[in-house]
């Protein structure tokens, strides 16, 4: 009986019978601060990579260049709506959702350093890193083949049959190395920290 | 499994009832059911190893992804557990309004899993408000974090986003409708006639099974046992939470074990919005390595993760407990033998709030 009561009560109330008697299908909106897909700002991008280093799934955004203009490229299928790329990119160029607003607000922002590391009972010494590596390559774009350069400012390159780290502060992220790196010897840790503006 | 009648019904893989794939087998004797067997393994993922040797930035989003209903609870007890793995410290600010995000999707996880019982035992009217309430859950953790299920809010060293003095209105408004709305269906819950007939005393689950069974969460709690991982959490103790048991032992306790968690849930809000500390919401701080375990509540119970970090905060090891696995050997094993119809088997099984997602990963 109680339970009759209560359905009663509940077909009383003015919102039910306003539904009741006018039903429509609530409209499908998106919300205000819903993280969308990125999408482009008017604001130039400086082509740091930042973007792509933080970026958690594979492949999901690429700067790319046309004539004298870097743009981020976001491919849907990949993207999972993170949002951290928006959030690490120095130039405004990307926004989603409410997250620029929210982080002017509050301050907050990502800082990126790079680590790496060679595993020395794994190397080979066959300058796979040194070579593909593209800051090495715009320090000294003579380096030899086998990663045998006598430059000292270079990130990495051979010394006595092993690849040595020379200068990791220089380092990008981009794991060219890691991925060129035939016997898995050389890791890249991008170690990401969140901060506030005190 | 050995064959002790001649009737033998299964019950899935692919089932109306049923939101992800499981298999159970019934051995039945008329309608009364003798014994039931679970079997798993139709959408093994192997999350696990996808996240070894990836830094926190990727594997968070992979802990999301291990139950697509509790979402975030699995990256709030990573970033915990790896926040003291590191020995990191968070602003006070973060530590609640982390509760507060935990608490918003604790409501939505527990709506959906009494919809889901009000779906099997065919009341699809008190279904339905039930899932058209939990929008307006999933519409304040989308205007909090910017996303309704895969919020990925916390962070190390705290949280993404703070909340203004707006937001605080409008979560204030929200709960305050979830409130009125979930105590109307709570009471039609508690006193429909019909309901009663299909839950009271049906799935038996006794307190000395449910330790066998290691039974956890609102399963073990409607069996009075009283144990919830949120009492040791700091933040929690601060809140001044404290634990429901029931002592009903059958699908419907397990289900107003829920609603009532939902109403303690809005209290903990309440209080966190109350009482929300100024400053920041970031500490920053890398993660280091070591290796920890550390356990938190999720909406189906205790959620653990083993973690062994590098030293510069990339995963080496990673083994993940989810609740639902002692909770689904509970029901199967001691809820559902002596049952009295094969339609309680699909009603009991739901109301354990199985999830074959973070079973399998």
């Amino acid at each position: 009986m109680r339970s009759v009561i209560l359905y009663l009560m509940n077909m009383c109330r003015v919102r039910w019978v306003r539904s009741f008697l006018h039903p429509k299908t609530v409209p499908l909106v998106t919300g205000e601060g819903f993280r969308d897909y990125p999408h482009l700002t008017e604001h130039a991008c400086t082509h740091c990579f930042s973007c792509m280093m933080v970026c958690p799934a594979p492949g999901a955004i690429e700067v790319v260049q046309d004539g004298e203009i870097w743009y981020p490229v976001i491919k849907k299928g990949h993207c999972i709506r993170c949002g951290l790329c928006v959030e690490i990119c120095p130039d405004y160029v990307l926004d989603t959702g409410h997250v620029r607003r929210n982080t002017g607000r509050d301050g907050t922002f990502f800082q990126f350093t790079y680590h790496l590391d060679v595993d020395i009972t794994r190397c080979m010494g066959c300058g796979n890193c040194s070579v593909s590596c593209p800051v090495n390559k715009e320090i000294d774009p003579q380096i030899g083949h086998s990663g045998c350069t006598i430059s000292d400012e270079v990130i990495m390159r051979v010394i006595g049959g092993k690849a040595r780290i020379l200068n990791e502060a220089k380092c990008t992220g981009c794991k060219t190395c890691e991925n060129g790196c035939p016997n898995g010897a050389i890791t890249v840790a991008r170690v990401l920290e969140a901060k506030q503006v005190q | 499994m050995k064959k002790r009648v001649d009737v033998s019904i299964p019950l899935g893989p692919m089932h109306p009832i049923l939101k992800e794939p499981c298999r159970l087998k019934c051995e039945t004797k008329g309608e009364r059911v003798i014994s039931v067997e679970m079997e798993l393994g139709y959408m093994k993922k192997g999350i696990e190893q996808i996240m070894k040797g990836r830094p926190w930035q990727e594997v968070m989003f992979l802990a999301e992804r291990v139950c697509g209903i509790c979402s975030v609870i699995h990256n709030m007890v990573f970033i915990e557990a790896m926040e003291q793995l590191s020995e990191l410290q968070i602003p006070a600010r973060a530590a609640y309004l982390r509760v507060i995000v935990n608490e918003l999707d604790r409501i939505q996880s527990h709506l959906i899993a009494n919809f889901s019982y009000c779906y099997t035992i065919e009341h699809e009217t008190l279904a339905m408000y039930l899932l058209n309430i939990r929008e307006t859950v999933m519409d304040l953790l989308e205007h909090i974090t910017g996303a309704r299920v895969t919020c990925s809010y916390m962070i190390p060293g705290g949280v993404r986003f703070d909340i203004s003095a707006d937001d605080h209105k409008i979560i204030h408004t929200g709960i305050d409708t979830i409130e009125e709305e979930v105590t109307r269906y709570a009471g039609m819950f508690n006193t429909g006639s019909l309901i009663r007939l299909r839950s009271v005393g049906v799935g038996i689950l006794t307190p000395e099974n449910a330790l066998l069974a290691h039974a956890v969460g609102p399963s073990a709690r409607a069996s009075t046992i009283a144990y919830d991982p949120r009492t040791e959490h700091p933040t929690y103790q601060d809140l001044g939470f404290t634990l429901v048991t029931r002592s009903g032992c059958d699908n419907h306790s397990r289900i107003m074990l829920r609603f009532d968690e939902i109403f303690q849930s809005i209290g903990l809000i309440r209080r966190a919005l109350a009482t929300l500390p100024e400053g920041l919401i970031r500490g920053g701080g890398k993660f280091t390595k070591g290796t920890v375990i550390y356990k938190g509540e999720a909406p189906r119970g205790e959620l653990t993760y083993q973690i062994t970090a590098d030293e510069y905060g990339r995963i080496v090891d990673i083994a993940i407990q989810t609740p639902s696995i002692m909770n689904e050997e509970a029901c199967v094993h001691y809820m559902m033998t002596d049952v009295t119809s094969i339609a309680d088997v699909t009603s009991t099984f739901i109301s354990c709030d199985p999830c074959i997602a973070c079973t399998e990963r």
